[in-house]
Formats: C-alpha cells, structure tokens, sequence
C-alpha cells in the first residue's frame, strides 16, 4: 500500500506544475533591485587613488559598498534586524573597516576590496559610547572601544584584544568619548552633568593610567554634542546657551579657558544649539586646526585654533552644509550653500586658508519632488596639475542619494526610501493616445449627440488615425532592425507609455516609510516619478485607494492615500495621479477630526470617481467625493452600508450600520478580552477578486457548493501569556455585517507571529508549535453543502444554515515572512500562496497541498478528485522559487495583482528589496509557449500550402492527358 | 417481354450466316468503310439492312423470375429487422471498450449513435424500399423501433461513460455569482 501511496505521490508531484523558469527566461520578465537603506555613516575608499568604492552603514542594519561610477552595489551584508543589529559606529583604515554592531556586542572587520569578513570578536557586555581608531608613529594598528564601565583596544590585524580596563568612579561619571592623536595615550572624556569634565588617560602600551583629572564644567552635560578635539590635543566645547566657546589643553589639563563668542564677533541664531565640528585626517596625527561651528540653520562659521587662540577666518551665510575632506596632504572644507529655488552651489575652501579654490564649483539641481540636502559626503582627489578635485555624495532628507560630479553632472541617483515601503497598488496604464481618442469618440455621450453621417465620418477619421499610427510603428520596426541590437534602447518614459496587450505592464505605486512616492514601470523597473510629500511623521499610517481607474476617459485616474498621525490621530489625504505622479486638482476635504477608518464603496459620482468614506473617532462619516449626486446616492444605498472597526487595544470589533443622514448606529460588538488574547490581524477579501467556480466537484460528480461570504473576516488573535505550555493562538470566522461568529478554532501550544492569507472560502494561516517546536500550516475550508441556500443573491442577513467547516494541519520545514495569495483576472486559474522565507526565497506552493479535504486513505472517488493522499509534511521543491537565485533581502510584503491575461498573475515582493514577476499557477494555458517554433510551424503550412498548389495542378494535367488517350 | 425478339435475332443470325457461306467462296469488297475483315456491326452495307438501334447480341434475360412472394416479404423483414439485428453486436462492442474516455470509445459511441439517427433520416427512402410489402407498416414500426433502441444504446452508453450532463456538476460552470446585497468595509483602527 505504502509503495502504492509512494507511486501515486511521484505521478501527481510530475504532474504537478513545474514552474522554474527557463536559464534563458533569467530577467525577461523579472527584475529585481537591492537597497540599503538610510545612510548613517559614509566613508570613501581613499587609500587607492583610483578606488571607486564608497562604503556606507545604514540604519536598516546594512554594510555595504556602492560603486561611486555607476551607484550598483559592489557587496552588501545584511544584518539582523531591530537593535541587534544595530550599526553603531564605522570606522576605517586602509583595507580594513570596522564595525561595531549591536550596541557594542560585536566588532567586526571587513575587508573592503570584495567584502570579506577579516575577523568578529564578541565584546564584553555593556553600552557601547565611542569607538576610534588608535595610531602610534604614524601607524594605526590598535582600536579602542569605549563602553559605560570599560575601555578595550583591540589589534586590527586580528581583532584580539590587547587590554581590557575598568573605568574609574563609573556610578557618578558619564564616559561619552574616545580620543587619540598617535601619542602613545588614549583620552577618555567623561562627564558628571553639569558639575565637572573627567579625564582618563591610558598608556597605549599595557592599559595603565597614567593621569586621571577633573576639571569644573558647570554647564556641560553631553560631550558629544557640543565638544571636539581641535589642533593640539585642544579640547574645545561650546555650551549650548551658545555664548562662549571653553578649552582645554588635554596634555597640559590646567583650566578651562573660555572665550565668549562676542569676542570674535559671533552670535548664536536664537533658539539654535550651536555645533562644533571638526577633522582628524589621519587617526595617528592630530586633528587640523580649523574647525567649523554652526551658529544657525543656515550658517556656519569657518575658526581656526592657533597657539590657544580662536581666530575666525570665514563666514558662510547662507550655508546649508558643510563638510571637510583629504587627499594626500591637502585638506579642503566643502560647502553648499542655496543657489536659487531649485539648485544649490557647492563650492570648495582650503581649510589653512579658508580661501576659495579656483573652478571648484559644482551645481546641484534639486529636485522639486524630493527633499532639503541633509548630508554632504565629498570625496577629494589630486588631479595631475596637483589641484583638487572632488565629487559629492548628497542625501537628502527623502533618504535619496545623489553622487555629483564636476560641473554637476549626477553621476547616479539611489532612491533608498524604497527600502521601506509600506503600501503599494498596481494601476493599469492609460491607452495610447489613438486609443483613447477612439475610445472617447464612440463613448455612449458621443453617440447621442451626433447622427448617423458625422458617425460614420468620424470612424473614417479614426481608422485613418490608427492606419498612421500603425504604418508609423513599422516604420520604426523597420528603422530599428537595421541598428546594432545593442544600440536598440526601448526605454520607457512617462511620455510613451500605454497599455500594453495583454495588460501585463502596469504601473506600481508605491508609498514609504519617509513620505515618498514613487511611480514605477513593472515591466522594466525605471522609476517614472516620485514624489516627496513633506511633513509627513515619523510613524505615520497609510492607506492608498485606487479611486478611479483609467478606464474613464478623458477623466484622468485618481489615487487616494489616507495618511494619519498616529500621535495626533488626524489624518490627511493626499489625491494624486498615479501615471504622472501629479497633485490632482480636486482639493480634498480638511479633516478636523481623528480618523479610524476609511472604507470604498462601489458607488461612482458623475465622474466615475469611487466614493470613499471616512469615518471619525465620533463615529460619523464624510464623504470625498461629496457633491450631491454621491449624498443622494449614499442616501439611497445607506441601508446597505455597513463598516467594521477593530480596536485591538481594548480588543473590541465592532459593527456599525450607516444611517440616511451619514451618522452611524453601532449594531453589534464582539469584545476579545485584551488581558487574556490580543487581536494581531484582520483579514478580509479582497475587493477585486472573483470567484468562477461556485463550488467543487466530487468523485460522484455532485457538487459540494462553497461558502463564499464577501462579508466575511478572519480574526486573529494570540495569547497575552507567552509560557510555552499555555500559550495560544485564536482564529475567529465572523460575519462583518451581522457580527455572527462563523467558525473559532483555538490553537494551544502556538505562539505568533501569525501570517495568514484569506481568500475564496478559505483561510491559511502558519503558527509556530511550541509543543513540536516547529511551524505549522493550517486550512480552514467553508462549504454551503449539497445545495445552495440562494445562488441568485447573497444577504449575510439571510443565511439560516451554518457552514460546514472543514480543516487540516500541516508541517512546514521553514519559517516564514510573509504570504500572499495569487490573483487572476477571472478567478479560473487554480491558486497559489506565494511565501516569503526568511531565507530570501519567494515560495509558490499550490493550494492544493493545502486542501482539508486531502484523504488519509486514498480511495476511488478522491482519485476521481485528483486529492492528493494526506501526508503530514509539505516539501519545499526548490523549482518552486518563482525568484530562482534573485534573493530578496527581509520580505515584509508580497502584492499580487491580476494581468490582462487569465493563465498571468503579477508578484511584487518588497522588503529591503523589491522584485517582481509574474507567475503562472496553470502554466501559460492562454499563451503560446516562449520558445514555440513560429519557423517550423510556418514553414510547414506554407510547405503544405505549396504542395497542395503544385498537386493540384499535377493532377489537372494528368486529368487533362487522360481525357485525350 | 423481350424473349420473342431475342429469339427471332438468333433466327436471323443463323439465316444469313448459312446463305452467306453458301453463295460464294470468296468475295473482295471494295466499298469504302469496309476495310476490316469482320463486317458483322457494319452489317447496312450488305445484302441485309439493320435497322438503326438493332443489336445483334443477345439482351440478357433480367427479368424477376416469376417466384412466390414469400421472398419480397422476406427481404423486406431483412430490411426492417436489420437495426434490430445490431443491437447484440453493439452491446458486445459497448462491453468490450469499456467506459474510459479515450478515442476509441469516442468514436465507438459517436458510430452507435450516428447510425441509427443517419437511418431515421432517410425513413422515408427505407419506406419506399418497403413498399411491396403487404406488411409495410408493422416493418416501418419495427425499422423504427430498432433503430430508437440503438440509439438510446448510445445515449445510455455516453451516460456510462459520464458524457451526458446529468449531474449538478455538469451546470456549475454557468451559475453566476451571486450578487452582493450589503457593501461591508473597515478594517483595524488605523
């Protein structure tokens, strides 16, 4: 029997969709691109002059090196998510970069060149303050780490520690920085807030004090901010009043001296806490004299310290940046300063003199869609008249990076606010313009208006159009084919975009984390506009809504995103365009009060704009659009309204029904007790999803009907209790309209995260078993039974029978990210679930391993089915990677759109990465094949076609000879 | 009917060939359109003239013998009983291909059932064919018979091997969705 089971799994698993695309498939329909994230520190590769390597550390916990000619990833490493992987300083010598990673857990040297790991030591516990490099006779070969109770040096050859110490008076003292100029001694500068300066000073040799002092600093409680190491080991601070600027010799360590600012003729913007910064090329020499002091937003200050005195040398107002570099001895001061509205200058000084060198003017063009500069990184060369040269690394404050290039040439440009995004929707590209025009012309308005004559001479007119057109493409058809294939560019820009044939190109658009937008080619995955959306918080929800599809021409598509403060609860909404990325002119109503929801109805105004409602933490609803063709029709439709709201922390759902004078009547609640089990998520249908089969054929050839309640939710809830023996996890049926609970199954011995996918009349859901220690899939399945209660309309108010509820549980050998389930156009197509593994790879397993029906003995009517045999694991065939080896770095969410095609579904995958692809969960049933023989097959028709010419003739002849024998 | 004439012929033949041979030994014709030996179809040209459309073979005797009528009623039940006398032969047919769906049982069944509707077609030339018969009717009623028996043969046949949609699931790809009565939206208090 078992053989049997054996054999019968081997044909279905043949039989079963073998989806791995094709070694020449590789990119055709697929792309994908790598991000890293917000750059927190930025060092370029100086120590070759001809390097073209720019390493970065950003605060998505990503080390990586950029190439500074083309801004492609040379290597990335990306490390754990959260404060575990938190990179807290990056420092650089030579070949080497250092990093400590996780609050100071770990140190780790990489090799810059390919992006090896040289060695990782793991840091005794404790609060990371400072890291700097220690250098000795002009050799840097020690790095010291300075955490809250303890200082160690560590060889960078190898990364053994040489000594480790205790600080001293660690309970009153705070130790916030690191210094050393290659004097055989290490600084560390302590603070007791507000009282006074401790300073330890170590040998560099075997870790002994040598001097240890403290010095009155009534007005100093961070370091960090507001002092640096200028010149002569010349500790200089700026109190945050911004009235005096106080030094100290750390070698001689008398007094502090202070010499107020108005001495030199500096005044402090009010309200502006002044910075210092300063420049140590070279950690085993000291750092230069001259320093820059911000003394407002837009101003800054070029001194320098000369024999203990603070000399000014230039002002640069208005400056928006600055920023030092080296190349071999020289030193240069970089700053931008605002050009006009949409450009910016940025010009370079010799730090010694603080005069302007000549042709060192580069221009950088803002972009109006994106945000103020907010990093400058400049990356300085000697070109071969032994002048400087230089190149500038710009962010901005939409976490863009742009490389510049004398005279202002980007170089390249990396949108890395797209390593967070939030939310997308795919959005179906306009016509062409002679399509659309067609399409306007016999519109049903038009056909009205006109008679029968002028109809007829219109279509003449568009036939002729589109003849043009059509003679116009060949011509270019013709005009490509004699270039080079290479030469042959097909690069799509907001200008020539249209729909294509099948619908398979569509328009992405995406929202992230930062507030900006973007509007992105699927088929080639060039950003075609984006847009920076200021003011946007830090933790703010979004919700997009397509409000009006381009099917409405001339009425152009409209995007709706909802973006609410979590902080404030008000919302706003922004309406654009999503094929140009244009503001719409249609002014969105002012939101005075606290938003919670907002929900789409089907109802369209007069322009075809779908209504969207808003509900306020009064319960009451707005419309947008609200003229009055849409109040009367909500009037109409009110009885049929009904909204669900869950608030997950005081665990309650509840149900509302809309009233004819858009207030709201609450008609049921279900409270989930927030002390024992907590609502993670809510999942209801999507919108856009149809369902062809209405039910599933049995072995006997009767139908089991399905459940199909486009009202439905799935709840989930988890355990507040984590212990491992009590823990649970809850999934909650419940009707959205009635609040009737359809079905509740509790899971004990699980604990989250819990993804789950809910579509059709199924629910999957995938839970970690603390009991087995593994993961766990399971399925749920609603079935009407035999007969259908209404096949005509479906009302959640009148359902008498409760659904037969079936479910089965799996193995899965992995942990998971995300899920997704695919969609097609018709709903004809058989379904998939795409997983995203924590592995990188994008999973496409069929549904139909997730079947509670699937038998445990195998009998003749589940054959007929074509059920597989139960079987408690789910294998991961490696031919189900739809992204073969194109990982895709922290998947947070997989989006799944319907193409034009019925056999084609469209994946994007989004994490720190984005790729995108298609997949064919039935195979290409409605396409011939990639590599079908157009040759062969048109060769042997004409070849047929030929032959049947010639023998024809043939036989007249010999007909004709007969006759006359 | 033809008989006499046919004998006559005969008659005539023998005549002419006697006194032919009897009245010269050898005779050389000149004439035009005479140059071949045998002068028997050209035979207007000498002593005796045919008339045009004579023949000088013997016309076949193809007339009905006279025999009993027994045999018109016998063939005439042959015909009638034919779809009848298939009916075996299909069941063995049906027993042998079984109910898998494959092409030759496809094309087994669509023959079984062709038949019979192709022979209910053409009733009226089977009835002309029965026409001599006394019992006309009854054999119609039994051709008839027959036949609608082989065809609901291939009927319960394409019903054996599933083709007939008589199951709910035959029907199910045609019912529409059912239409929404309430508009539900919401979601988690943002």
């Amino acid at each position: 029997m078992a053989k049997l089971i054996l054999l019968w799994l081997k044909c279905v698993v043949l039989w079963a969709i073998v989806e791995a695309v094709f070694e020449d498939q590789v990119g055709k329909f697929d792309w994908r691109q790598q991000y890293v994230g917000k750059v927190r520190f930025s060092h370029f590769d100086t120590h070759v002059q001809s390097s073209k390597k720019v390493l970065v550390a950003t605060e998505r916990n990503v080390f990586a090196a950029l190439n500074t000619r083309t801004g492609e990833l040379f290597w990335r490493h990306v490390d754990k998510t959260g404060s575990e992987g938190n990179i807290d300083a990056l420092l650089q010598h030579g070949q080497d970069a250092v990093l400590v990673v996780g609050n100071g857990r770990l140190l780790r040297s990489w090799e810059i060149n390919v992006g090896g790991l040289n060695w990782e030591v793991v840091l005794d516990s404790g609060s990371f303050q400072s890291a700097c490099l220690v250098g000795q006779q002009d050799m840097v070969k020690h790095v010291a780490v300075l955490k809250k109770t303890a200082i160690s040096v560590h060889y960078l050859s190898n990364g053994h520690q040489k000594w480790i110490e205790n600080l001293p008076e660690t309970e009153t003292v705070d130790y916030q920085a690191v210094y050393s100029d290659g004097n055989g001694e290490v600084y560390v500068l302590g603070v007791v807030p507000h009282s006074h300066i401790a300073i330890v000073v170590y040998s560099m040799e075997d870790g002994e004090i040598i001097k240890q002092m403290s010095v009155e600093a009534p007005w100093l409680y961070n370091i960090q901010a507001s002092c640096v190491v200028v010149g002569q080991g010349m500790l200089t601070c700026v109190d945050s009043a911004g009235v005096s600027f106080y030094m100290l010799d750390l070698h001689l360590q008398l007094q502090m001296t202070q010499v107020p600012l108005q001495s030199l003729a500096l005044e402090v913007d009010p309200g502006f806490h002044p910075v210092l910064l300063s420049h140590q090329p070279n950690p085993a020499r000291q750092p230069l004299s001259e320093f820059f002091l911000q003394l407002g937003p837009d101003h800054y200050q070029l001194l320098q310290l000369n024999n203990g005195q603070i000399a000014a040398m230039r002002d640069f107002k208005p400056a928006l940046l600055v920023s030092f570099a080296t190349t071999g001895e020289k030193t240069v001061a970089a700053v931008m300063s605002p050009k006009n509205k949409t450009a910016c200058s940025v010009n370079l000084f010799s730090a010694e003199t603080g005069r302007r060198l000549l042709d060192t003017t580069l221009i950088v063009n803002m972009d109006p869609n994106g945000g103020k500069p907010e990093k400058l990184y400049v990356q300085a060369f000697l070109k071969k008249d032994d002048s400087v040269g230089y190149r500038a690394m710009v962010q901005t404050e939409d976490h863009t990076l742009t490389f510049i290039q004398q005279p202002g040439r980007v170089m390249w440009t990396r949108e890395e606010a797209l390593s967070d995004v939030v939310t997308m929707e795919m959005v179906d590209l306009p016509l062409t313009g002679t399509q659309a025009e067609l399409e306007g012309e016999f519109g049903k308005k038009a056909a009205i208006q006109d008679g029968l004559m002028s109809m007829v001479m219109k279509r003449l007119s568009s036939q002729l159009i589109l003849l043009q057109a059509w003679i116009g493409h060949l011509w270019k058809l013709f005009y490509d084919a004699r270039k080079p294939r290479s030469q042959v560019k097909n690069d799509v820009t907001i200008e020539n975009l249209s729909r294509d044939e099948f619908n398979l190109q569509k328009m992405m658009v995406m929202v992230t984390a930062s507030g900006k937008l973007f509007g992105i080619d699927s088929k080639t995955g060039g950003i075609l506009w984006r847009h920076y959306l200021h003011n946007v918080p830090p933790n703010a929800a979004f919700k997009l809504m397509v409000q009006r599809t381009t099917a409405h021409f001339p009425h152009p598509p409209q995007c709706t995103l909802l973006i609410k403060d979590k902080d404030t609860g008000l919302g706003t909404l922004h309406v654009f365009n999503p094929i140009f990325g244009k503001k719409s002119h249609v002014t969105p109503p002012a939101l005075p009060q606290p938003i919670l929801q907002s929900l789409m109805l089907p109802l369209m105004d007069q322009d075809y704009a779908k209504v969207l409602l808003l509900v306020d933490d009064q319960y009451k609803v707005s419309a947008f659009p609200s003229t009055k063709n849409v109040l009367q029709q909500l009037q109409e439709m009110a009885a049929s309204i009904f909204f669900y709201l869950v608030d997950s922390s005081q665990g309650r759902l509840s149900g509302y029904r809309l009233r004819t004078d858009l207030s709201t009547e609450q008609i049921w609640e279900v409270i989930i007790p927030p002390e024992v089990q907590k609502i993670v998520s809510v999942k209801g249908k999507r919108p856009n999803e149809h369902v062809h089969s209405q039910g599933r054929v049995m072995g006997d050839r009767s139908v089991l009907y399905k459940y199909l309640n486009p009202n439905l939710l799935a709840v989930v809830t988890e355990s507040t209790d984590l212990h491992q023996e009590r823990s649970f996890i809850g999934i909650l049926l419940i009707d959205g309209v009635t609040g009737r609970i359809i079905h509740e199954a509790i899971q004990r011995k699980a604990r989250g995260p819990v993804h789950v996918v809910h579509s059709e009349n199924w629910v999957v859901y995938e839970y970690w078993s603390t009991k087995s220690r593994r993961n766990e899939f399971s399925v749920i399945e609603l079935y009407e039974g035999m007969e259908l209660y209404n096949s005509t309309v479906f009302s959640s108010l009148d359902r008498p029978h409760a659904p037969q509820v079936l479910q089965q549980s799996y193995i899965f050998p992995s942990s998971i990210s995300t899920m997704e389930a695919t969609l097609t156009e018709k709903g004809i197509t058989s379904r998939h679930l795409l997983i995203g593994l924590p592995s990188g790879g994008i999973l496409s397993l069929p549904k139909m391993f997730l079947d509670p029906r699937r038998p445990e003995i195998v009998s003749e009517q589940s054959r007929e089915e074509n059920l597989i045999p139960y079987a408690p694991e789910l294998l991961i065939r490696t031919e189900w990677f739809i992204n073969y080896n194109q990982t895709v770095s922290r998947v947070r969410g997989i989006y799944t759109a319907p193409s034009g095609l019925e056999s084609t579904c469209l994946v994007v995958a989004y994490g720190l990465d984005i790729y995108q692809t298609r997949v064919y969960p039935s195979k290409q049933f409605d396409v011939l094949k990639d590599d079908y023989d157009y040759m062969l097959i048109s060769s042997v028709l004409f070849a047929l076609f030929f032959a049947t010419m010639i023998s024809k003739r043939l036989a007249e002849v010999k007909l004709l000879n007969r006759a006359w024998r | 009917m033809a008989s006499p004439g046919g004998q006559g012929g005969g008659g005539a033949l023998s005549t002419r060939g006697g006194g032919g041979a009897r009245r010269m030994k050898w005779a050389l014709e000149l004439s035009l359109g005479n140059t071949r030996s045998r002068g028997d179809r050209q035979g207007g040209q000498g002593d005796v003239v045919y008339p045009i459309g004579y023949s000088e073979k013997p016309v076949p005797d193809t007339s009905i013998q006279e025999t009993d009528k027994n045999l018109v009623e016998k063939r005439c039940w042959d015909v009638a009983l034919g779809p009848l006398k298939q009916i075996p032969m299909n069941l063995f047919i049906m027993y042998m291909s079984g109910n898998t769906i494959s092409i030759f049982p496809i094309m087994m069944v669509c023959m079984m059932a062709w038949r019979p509707i192709q022979a209910l077609m053409s009733m009226s030339a089977t009835f002309k064919l029965l026409e001599s018969s006394s019992q006309q009717w009854l054999q119609g009623l039994v051709y008839l018979v027959g036949n609608l028996l082989g065809s609901a043969l291939a009927i319960y046949k394409c019903q054996s091997m599933g083709l007939l949609p008589t199951h709910s699931s035959d029907w199910l790809a045609f019912i529409d969705p059912p239409q929404r009565m309430e508009i539900m939206g919401g979601g988690m208090v943002l």
